[in-house]
């Protein structure tokens, strides 16, 4: 079983309820499903859409052409023209056919022109009929549904288009097959509290899957699985959850897309269920989350915060994280344990503020004036981003400078099941505190691997400044002892070299040796994995290298991998190909072949695989990937 | 035994500089408030304000140009027993970091804020900063103040600081009995030190203020206090405010205005977060005695489960 959806709708018109009825159905009849959300920035009216993927196991990617199509508004067919073909079966509401793309005035104007171009190039109206019969050609089956009535079959006294997004989902979970006690349970779930509601949409699936079953399109029923306890847990979701697993107890944010969402989710979650034996007699309270005045407020008392020794942090998008330059560089040059979620979305300026972007990674590895080191790593996977979360705060705390962990706005916005948390996987780490007393050495030269004692305001006197220092925090303009911090300062990041494992900073995914090796970071790994199964169906091998760590930089490993590969193709969400420029620079290996997007819109897997083909077979050289609306 | 806030680092500030009356009154303060060498953080920005805490024997953090509230406010509210004080000049506090200065009022986390009053940016040759009157041309201007003055008392009682008063830095021992009963006021409190810059700031200087101030509370009947269901509430914010547009022959300093209703950040927060009280986050395990997470995910995201 494998079913693409796109559910399409304005903005603030039920579409996440509708992906998280079909969601849930789907999860608990025991079937494996992923999600990715796209929005503009707008409140309301906007087009919107969820692009969804059911299947027996847990999928890793999305795929194009959809399946299954549903439309809750015109807009939504004009938007998504391309994304059908023969194996997609589009759900419209009939009463829409006249509507004529010139009414359509929540589409951008761009958009729209192109729209009209696309129809009247290929013979059809502007019009939904002209657009459906586009979809046609395209070889889409047509299935028109009589939202309004079916929702006044089911409420008679209600406001039909109030449960356009029920029906669309319900005849979308009865085409996969998902037993409709699954969705009435997900229909309990998703109003819980509401009965009224409840009642009212439990009526609206009845009528929808029997409207499916009339209309001849239910799948037949498929057997519930057994299933495991499961979270529902999007990118921002799981590095909430694994701050507070890694010990945080202090972030600041200021609101931004698509980072906010983390602190909002911790700031929910901020009164934390213990495990009872673990947590037997210790010191136990809150998580402390604070919403600033602005990006520059939000980094510096993130650093205040740390100076207490709470293991603080702040999340950020792209032009947020520009105002927390400064104050990055002071905790550089300070040595103060402080993580930056850096959440990357489309730039520059504010760019394209709701979509996918991996722009970002030359930026997190520069920000700053002057020079002081940072760790610098990204996660691939939503499961990930909860081990990783865990990890910035022990890589902070150990090695006592920033940590900016990236993560990409598909990724911020992939919603995934994740069935186990493994706590054995997570340990958490910490620095034992100089001992109370009045004087410490804070910056204390006399150091193996750079790392001076560590203690904090409350426990022992010590000074700090922005300014070069002495041992004890205090200005000097001294030439020799502004070598010796210098050379202190970047020792540090020698010992998180030695330390940190290899398989934390880069990965190789399959077999040693392949026809392709893929490089990637961030959430093209999902994609690429499958990609790689569906060549190895073709005959041909690849691999995948797999970068999570910039700083410190894995060079022997990637030098080694690259140097052995035979075609070797990049693979990211950027213009300049930025991994690329890194792997460059630490081993001088020049990848020539890529496959770059940066119209803000998720990779998928079929135009991943499609391009890797065009460069294997010497069509082309690099790709810019165009898909999504 | 009482422990010394003074250490023996060399103060570079030049001489005649109303800092070091400041740095006397502070140090005093936390002195005679008997407070221990690990109860407080001096926190500051850039600027001659900004070296106070390396003379201060507590722990200090000189910090980025403007940055010294939030950096303080982070302080506080992971270890709320520790007295945080900052210490920042006027470009600092109100220009640079001018919107810390706002939000800090309405969050009210229970600092204390000493702005170092001068008028100029001594440190960077002189240029004029927000107190600095529209018109008047200090030394080393090559023209008349083209801004106008920020009215610091007024901006901060209208932002929420619940305790706002006014020193000199020649008057050193008012200012040390100003500082110490803000440093004990639960709510976040911000003094303005009229200070002299004897090097750039040829027109305040220490005689032109010497004429000019006069202690509020020389008149007895002078009460800024606003204690819980005062019915003089309104009264004496107005007061206050038109208190704080006195300006010229005669300057008022002491204690503009004292508002016990206002509940600081701390206590809020206490309605929301676990044990913020007992165990505030600095105070906190945060693994078991094996170095295992303490914190139970599903239950903790219990909304999340779907199956």
């Amino acid at each position: 079983m494998d079913f693409n959806i796109l559910i399409g709708g304005p903005q603030g018109g039920g579409i996440d309820t509708a992906a998280n009825l079909v969601g849930k159905a789907v999860a608990t009849s025991g079937y494996g499903v992923l999600s990715v959300r796209e929005y503009h920035s707008n409140i309301k009216g906007r087009h919107s859409y969820t692009h969804m993927r059911v299947m027996d196991k847990q999928p890793r990617s999305l795929k194009y052409p959809v399946n299954i199509f549903v439309a809750l508004d015109p807009d939504t067919i004009f938007e998504h023209l391309d994304d059908v073909s023969e194996v997609s079966t589009v759900l419209y509401d009939k009463t829409t056919e006249d509507y004529d793309l010139q009414a359509a005035r929540m589409i951008m104007r761009d958009t729209s022109a192109k729209i009209r171009r696309i129809l009247t190039e290929n013979g059809f109206e502007t019009t939904i009929r002209g657009a459906l019969g586009y979809m046609k050609k395209r070889g889409a089956k047509l299935l028109p549904i009589p939202f309004s009535d079916i929702a006044t079959e089911a409420v008679p006294d209600g406001t039909p288009s109030r449960y356009y997004n029920t029906i669309g989902a319900a005849i979308t979970l009865a085409i996969i097959g998902i037993d409709r006690k699954f969705a009435d349970d997900a229909i309990s779930y998703i109003f819980k509290g509401k009965q009224q509601v409840v009642e009212e949409n439990v009526k609206v699936v009845d009528a929808s899957y029997r409207f499916a079953e009339d209309s001849k399109v239910a799948g037949k029923t498929l057997p519930a699985l057994p299933t495991p306890r499961k979270l529902l847990l999007t990118g921002n979701d799981a590095s909430a959850l694994g701050k507070l697993l890694g010990g945080l107890r202090f972030q600041t944010y200021y609101p931004i897309t698509p980072a906010s969402d983390e602190s909002t989710t911790i700031e929910e979650h901020q009164n934390i269920k213990w495990i009872g034996k673990e947590a037997e007699n210790l010191r136990k309270g809150g998580v402390v989350i604070v919403q600033t005045e602005d990006e520059l407020s939000a980094i510096n008392m993130a650093i205040g915060g740390a100076l207490t020794g709470v293991r603080s942090a702040t999340a950020t998008s792209g032009p947020g994280f520009s105002l927390m330059a400064e104050g990055l560089s002071f905790a550089g040059m300070d040595e103060v344990p402080l993580v930056v979620t850096f959440y990357e979305r489309g730039g520059p300026s504010t760019g394209l503020p709701t979509r996918n972007g991996q722009s970002d990674l030359l930026f997190a590895l520069n920000a700053g004036h002057g020079e002081y080191p940072r760790i610098v790593f990204s996660s691939g996977t939503v499961d990930e981003c909860i081990y990783d979360a865990a990890k910035a705060l022990n890589y902070a705390a150990k090695y006592q400078m920033p940590v900016i962990h990236l993560i990409d706005k598909n990724l911020a916005n992939t919603l995934d099941l994740i069935s186990k948390v493994d706590l054995d996987r997570i340990k958490i780490e910490t620095v034992e505190l100089a001992k109370e007393g009045d004087d410490v050495k804070r910056y204390d030269l006399n150091t193996e691997n750079g790392v001076s004692p560590y203690t904090t305001m409350g426990r022992n006197i010590f000074w700090m400044t922005g300014d070069e220092h002495d041992e004890l925090g205090h200005v000097t303009e001294d030439s020799d002892i502004r070598d010796r911090m210098m050379e202190k300062r970047f020792k540090k990041l020698e010992t998180a070299d030695r330390e940190i494992p290899l398989e934390e900073k880069a990965v190789l995914i399959g077999e040693k040796e392949a026809d392709i090796t893929f490089v990637t970071w961030g959430s093209q790994k999902g994609p690429i994995l499958d990609v790689i199964e569906d060549l190895k169906e073709e005959g041909i091998s690849a691999n995948l290298l797999y970068l999570k760590m910039f700083s410190p930089f894995p060079t022997e490993f990637v030098k080694n991998v690259l140097s052995k590969a035979s075609l070797v193709i990049d693979v990211e969400s950027n213009y300049t190909a930025q991994a690329a420029q890194m792997i460059k620079l630490y081993t001088g290996i020049d990848i020539k072949n890529k496959i770059l997007k940066y119209n803000g819109r998720h990779m998928t897997e079929d135009e991943i695989l499609k391009s890797a083909k065009e460069i294997l077979n010497k069509e082309s050289l690099m790709v810019v990937l165009e898909d999504g609306s | 035994m009482v422990h010394n806030f003074r250490n023996d680092i060399t103060v570079d500030w030049c001489p005649g500089c109303g800092d070091f009356g400041i740095l006397t009154a502070l140090t005093s303060a936390l002195q005679e408030l008997n407070l221990g060498p690990h109860d407080v953080a001096v926190i500051s920005g850039i600027g001659c304000s900004g070296k106070t805490p390396h003379y201060v024997n507590a722990a200090g953090a000189h910090t980025l140009h403007g940055r010294a509230i939030p950096v303080a406010v982070g302080v506080k509210l992971t270890n709320p027993k520790l007295k945080v004080i900052v210490t920042g000049g006027d470009g600092d506090l109100m220009s640079i970091g001018a919107g810390h200065l706002v939000a800090e009022g309405r969050r009210n986390s229970g600092i204390t804020v000493l702005m170092y009053d001068n008028a100029v940016y001594g440190l960077t040759k002189g240029q004029a900063a927000p107190t600095l009157k529209l018109g008047v041309q200090t030394k080393s201007l090559a023209r008349p103040n083209i801004y106008d003055a920020i009215n610091p008392i007024m901006l901060a009682i209208s932002t929420g600081y619940s305790f706002v008063a006014r020193g000199f830095s020649f008057e050193i021992a008012h200012l040390k009995n100003i500082i110490k009963q803000a440093v004990m006021f639960p709510g976040s409190s911000f003094i303005d030190i009229l200070q002299p810059c004897p090097t750039y700031n040829n027109i305040n200087t220490m005689d032109w203020y010497k004429k000019r101030v006069y202690k509020l509370d020389d008149d007895k009947t002078w009460d800024p206090v606003v204690t819980e269901n005062d019915p003089k509430a309104e009264e004496k914010y107005n007061r206050a405010i038109e208190k704080s547009f006195e300006w010229g022959d005669r300057i008022p300093i002491g204690i503009f205005y004292v508002n016990k209703k206002i509940p600081p950040f701390t206590e809020r927060l206490k309605q929301y977060v676990d044990n913020y009280e007992s165990v505030p986050p600095a105070a906190q395990d945060v693994k078991s005695k094996d170095g295992k997470p303490i914190v139970d995910p599903f239950e903790t995201f219990k909304d999340k489960i779907i199956v």
